[in-house]
């Protein structure tokens, strides 16, 4: 039977997923909620299109019954949740697989998820195999007293180790993509800290446990991309370095490699580290048999010093960071395409000597938000949009280029990711400062002031891109 | 604000069609089971505490888990879209309309809606009470509860980030509040309707006046 997926998600995610399908001759279907109706994904998959009607309206993008029956609806066999939110719940992919009409899940098998999808199970993981993690709770709090007391222990132990301006991070246990996070300074504070980040992660995420770890400073934020099949095989794409973030830690500007010994004068062996945590990224994913694409997040301290931070058992936003380095048979390639030709049983097809590292990329999340106000997200009608065109150059976005676009307030304003990508870290820098000045974009809001983006910022934070 | 409403004009309006026309959407996907007919007289959540569900209107079918809906308010089925009957429908698809005789509380509010101050939703979002004022109004109800301009009234969530949002507007007791909390809440929407204590007469009069001449 021809498989047909069900893309089980919205934006440029949903744009890749379609174009993935397409590419490799698969049949699709979008879902998308009312207030997604005017986005790209959608205009392209209504009836009135030659193929016929690929949008299905549901409550909800996190609604599992709903999505569901549509899949049953439009008889698809198969079901991409993308990034964000089914794609790392082990409960969805396992109703997805095991049910009276099984669908293949695409991404890893569900208990793969549930060992590393878990970020606090990871950290139990990782430590049984003596890959270093960061000094913490290994398991979500409920109690404030005992939450306070783990504050006290990790600020003493800090102290004792005589770090300049200790800190600690309380994360919502259950959070992600950098929300819900927040720091204490003062164990004064924490208590008041711990209420709101609880607060916060009863109502995002429906459940109130907080981790607790020691903040670290000076510090570079990597992640090693790997594609393993469900055949035993595992192969990386080398790193990334997403160290540029909003404060509400949502990635803004990222680059691969890792690191590069043009931007900055690193004290440790740059590509010995970066060795290194490929190393321990194979070693962990071989000893949970992991089976699809997924990101190992690491933090490498200024003496490099690495720590595992989460696993990201997903596609995640930047696999085109890493494919505009890699060459296989001269061509880059598409891990969205990868992950679906693996997660529908194909084996990798290439070994990791076919790979060839080569150059230097950079992605550019374009986001209307006002930078100088904490990222504050922008609300208003998007009346003008355009990138250039190069042949160094990817632009994937929702955003339409020939109509007005209202940004819905349900999600965030994310416009499109564009990718620069060069010979050497330097080109793709100066490439990626012209296509700054090349984009065109105008909008307004209700109150008629016109839109603000982080363009500015992108092209201010450039020179910091793998810095300390 | 104007203190000399004219009721007569009002109450005639109200006269005229006393009725409100409630949309049902499906609000999932699934398989449509209708279990009304057009003119069926259908009744809405009952109880001390609305614990017994109203008529049930139409079930939506999916893989183990029928879905069914209940109709939220009493009525009569005007309208009906038989031609849904045992197909797929997506969510938010119209599917009846209830013809709802309005009743005289319903009017009161939807008359207090206009006399009171209401502060309006700043964007499209979901919002919550503040911590502080939903513990207030936990403990003895809205219109005990007093706001003044600047007080931090609501907490905006808006794209996944909590922005707290401050009240202006006259000084004044929570009187009707007009959201649900974690629902989203259209940008200009009424969130609260908050009565100055000296516009509580005005008030008390509107409702006596409207229980006194509605049947």
């Amino acid at each position: 039977m021809k498989e047909k997926v069900l893309i089980a998600n919205r934006g440029e995610i949903a744009l890749r997923i379609m174009n993935a399908c397409t590419d490799l001759g698969l049949d699709y279907v979008v879902v998308y909620t009312e207030e997604d109706a005017d986005s790209e994904h959608v205009r392209r998959s209504l009836d009135h299109q030659p193929h016929g009607k690929r949008a299905f309206r549901v409550a909800s993008y996190t609604d599992p019954n709903d999505i569901l029956a549509v899949a049953d609806h439009a008889e698809c066999t198969a079901i991409h949740p993308g990034y964000g939110f089914f794609s790392e719940d082990f409960r969805f992919a396992r109703r997805v697989t095991v049910r009276d009409r099984p669908l293949t899940f695409i991404g890893p098998n569900w208990e793969v998820i549930k060992d590393l999808g878990d970020k606090i199970n990871t950290k139990r993981v990782a430590n049984s195999l003596s890959i270093p993690t960061i000094p913490g709770t290994d398991g979500p709090i409920y109690n404030e007293m005992e939450a306070e007391e783990y504050a006290e222990q990790l600020m003493a132990d800090q102290k004792a180790q005589k770090i300049k301006n200790p800190s600690i991070l309380v994360k919502a246990a259950a959070g992600g993509g950098g929300m819900g996070i927040e720091e204490v300074r003062e164990v004064e504070q924490f208590r008041r800290v711990y209420r709101q980040v609880q607060n916060y992660a009863k109502r995002q995420f429906g459940d109130g446990g907080v981790l607790i770890e020691q903040c670290l400073r000076d510090y570079n934020h990597l992640e090693v991309q790997l594609v393993c099949s469900r055949h035993g095989e595992r192969i990386h794409f080398g790193t990334r370095n997403c160290t540029i973030q909003s404060t509400g830690r949502q990635k803004r500007l990222e680059a691969a490699p890792g690191f590069d010994e043009s931007c900055f004068a690193y004290v440790f062996n740059a590509q010995e580290v970066l060795d290194r945590i490929v190393d321990y990224s194979l070693k962990l994913a071989a000893h949970v048999r992991y089976d699809n694409v997924g990101t190992w997040e690491w933090i490498i301290t200024r003496d490099g010093q690495p720590y595992l931070l989460e696993v990201n058992t997903r596609i995640q936003v930047e696999n085109d960071v890493s494919a505009r380095i890699s060459h296989i048979d001269g061509q880059h390639p598409n891990l969205i395409r990868e992950q679906i030709r693996l997660a529908l049983g194909d084996r990798i097809g290439y070994s990791q000597s076919g790979i060839e590292f080569k150059g230097s990329s950079i992605e550019f999340r374009i986001i209307a938000e006002d930078t100088h106000r904490g990222f504050a997200p922008w609300i208003g009608t998007i009346n003008q949009f355009d990138f250039p065109k190069h042949d160094w150059l990817a632009v994937y976005t929702h955003v339409p280029f020939d109509r007005p676009y209202v940004i819905p307030s349900e999600y965030d304003p994310n416009l499109a990711l564009a990718i620069v990508w060069g010979d050497s870290m330097a080109e793709a820098k100066a490439r990626g400062r012209q296509l700054l000045r090349e984009i065109t974009i105008a909008g307004e809001n209700v109150a008629g002031a016109p839109i603000s983006t982080n363009i500015p910022y992108l092209e201010a934070h450039l020179d910091k891109l793998l810095t300390f | 604000m104007n203190q000399d409403i004219d009721f007569d004009a009002i109450l005639s309006k109200y006269r005229s069609d006393p009725f409100d026309y409630v949309h049902i959407h499906t609000r999932h996907t699934g398989r449509v089971r209708f279990k009304v007919t057009e003119g069926a007289q259908v009744k809405g959540a009952g109880g001390e505490w609305h614990h017994l569900p109203g008529s049930l209107l139409f079930v939506l079918y999916r893989e183990r888990n029928p879905k069914p809906i209940y109709s939220s308010t009493f009525g009569e089925v005007s309208a009906l879209r038989r031609e849904l009957e045992g197909n797929f429908v997506e969510a938010n698809e119209k599917v009846m309309t209830i013809k709802h005789p309005l009743t005289k509380r319903e009017i009161i509010e939807s008359i207090l809606r206009k006399v009171l101050s209401n502060f309006n939703a700043p964007e499209r979002a979901k919002y919550f009470f503040a911590m502080d004022i939903q513990a207030r109004i936990d403990k003895f109800g809205p219109r005990a509860v007093t706001i003044q301009p600047g007080d931090e009234v609501f907490t905006m969530s808006l794209m996944k980030r909590d922005i707290p949002v401050y009240y202006s507007g006259e000084p004044g007791i929570i009187h009707s509040i007009y959201f649900k909390p974690g629902i989203s809440v259209g940008h200009g929407e009424p969130l609260i309707g908050v009565c100055p204590p000296g516009r509580l007469p005005f008030i008390q009069k509107i409702i006596s006046r409207v229980k006194a001449e509605w049947e």
